[in-house]
């Protein structure tokens, strides 16, 4: 699963500033204003991080106007490649204690 | 007018004028062997014998049987027999630790807390709890979730924690501004023993006695003796004590 495939991924232009800024949950417009990233490119880059499991879609929040906003929040805190004996790449995933808490948490908050 | 809990502890409960302010987090503190487990054990004990709540004790430092062997030390004689009706549910230190994996047991007792089947909660200790956070500020920030699930779940709680110091001015963490409530356990070595203090040095919405009062740890657990303080029972040659 975690291939060189993943390296490419990350080495996409953008990719590794929206992991940057993801460690709370963002829209990807919000992205898009902060990174000043083209939108499209955006959509782009989030689907791709997200197919390798790097990026998580964190909630569906509910904007000012009432509409459903995806959020998405990095599922990493740090990736590895040493090439020592053959190549590995160790991804390291974030808490998941801190996940389910918050997960928990924001659950109480809707209710 | 604010909605209590009591501990079954009578001197506690009269200090506390009544009790702690339910679906609050209170802080025990105290150094090793000051009774903080011991007053853990006897909330949660108490709230199933006299007051018909169940409830939870995670213990971080200690397994099942010790648990037991201690409840029944000090002559709470139905606790296995509570904690086999369901009554008290135990997460010990082996479940806690297993393999490391916190955050699956994490998950099982997030969902015994969102049932509604519990009143009591003791977390026992703080201290082991927070290595599961890389920093202080990470750490914060889970504790006041934490805390907060524990309220909106409707769980009058006791946190306890290790201090190194019997005095604790210069020991004041971040914990103890994130509860509601801070109970000191205090010890002083004596000739002829230990002499023990508790210090209910806050408690939010609530109107406390904020002297600190005497203590024993026997047979049947805590008892305060509310009825003088320490201070006065130093100073005044009349009292009873």
């Amino acid at each position: 699963m975690v291939s060189v495939d993943l390296l490419r991924t990350l080495g996409n232009k953008y990719s590794a500033e929206i992991l940057d800024a993801t460690e709370e949950p963002k829209s990807a417009q919000e992205l898009s204003d902060q990174l000043d990233i083209p939108i499209a490119t955006c959509y782009r880059r989030i689907d791709e991080l997200t197919d390798h499991d790097l990026l998580e879609l964190h909630d569906n929040v509910l904007s000012d106007d009432r509409r459903r906003i995806k959020v998405y929040r990095r599922n990493v805190d740090a990736i590895e490649v040493s090439f020592e004996e053959s190549m590995l790449i160790d991804v390291e995933k974030r808490s998941e204690v801190t996940n389910k808490l918050d997960e928990a948490w924001r659950t109480l908050s809707e209710s | 007018m604010v909605e209590l809990t009591q501990t079954g502890i009578e001197g506690l409960d009269s200090i506390l004028n009544g009790g702690i302010v339910t679906n609050s987090t209170t802080l025990v503190i105290g150094t090793p062997g000051a009774g903080k487990s011991i007053l853990g054990l006897q909330f949660i004990y108490n709230g199933v014998e006299q007051f018909d709540e169940r409830g939870i004790f995670l213990s971080f430092e200690e397994n099942r049987e010790d648990l037991a062997a201690a409840a029944e030390s000090i002559g709470f004689d139905r606790w296995a027999e509570h904690v086999e009706a369901g009554d008290i549910k135990i997460y010990d230190k082996r479940r806690l630790l297993q393999e490391n994996d916190f955050s699956d047991t994490l998950e099982v007792l997030l969902e015994d807390l969102g049932q509604d089947q519990y009143d009591r909660l003791v977390l026992d200790s703080l201290a082991m709890f927070e290595l599961f956070f890389d920093d202080e500020g990470e750490h914060r920030t889970y504790l006041l979730k934490f805390t907060d699930i524990l309220k909106q779940n409707g769980l009058t709680s006791l946190l306890t924690n290790e201090q190194s110091t019997v005095f604790p001015d210069t020991d004041i963490g971040l914990e103890n501004f994130l509860t509601d409530g801070n109970i000191y356990l205090i010890q002083t070595p004596t000739e002829s023993g230990v002499t023990r203090y508790v210090w209910v040095a806050k408690m939010r919405k609530q109107d406390i006695e904020t002297d600190i009062y005497p203590m024993e740890i026997t047979q049947g657990g805590i008892d305060v003796h509310d009825n003088a303080s320490a201070f006065s029972m130093m100073n005044d040659s009349e009292s009873p004590l």
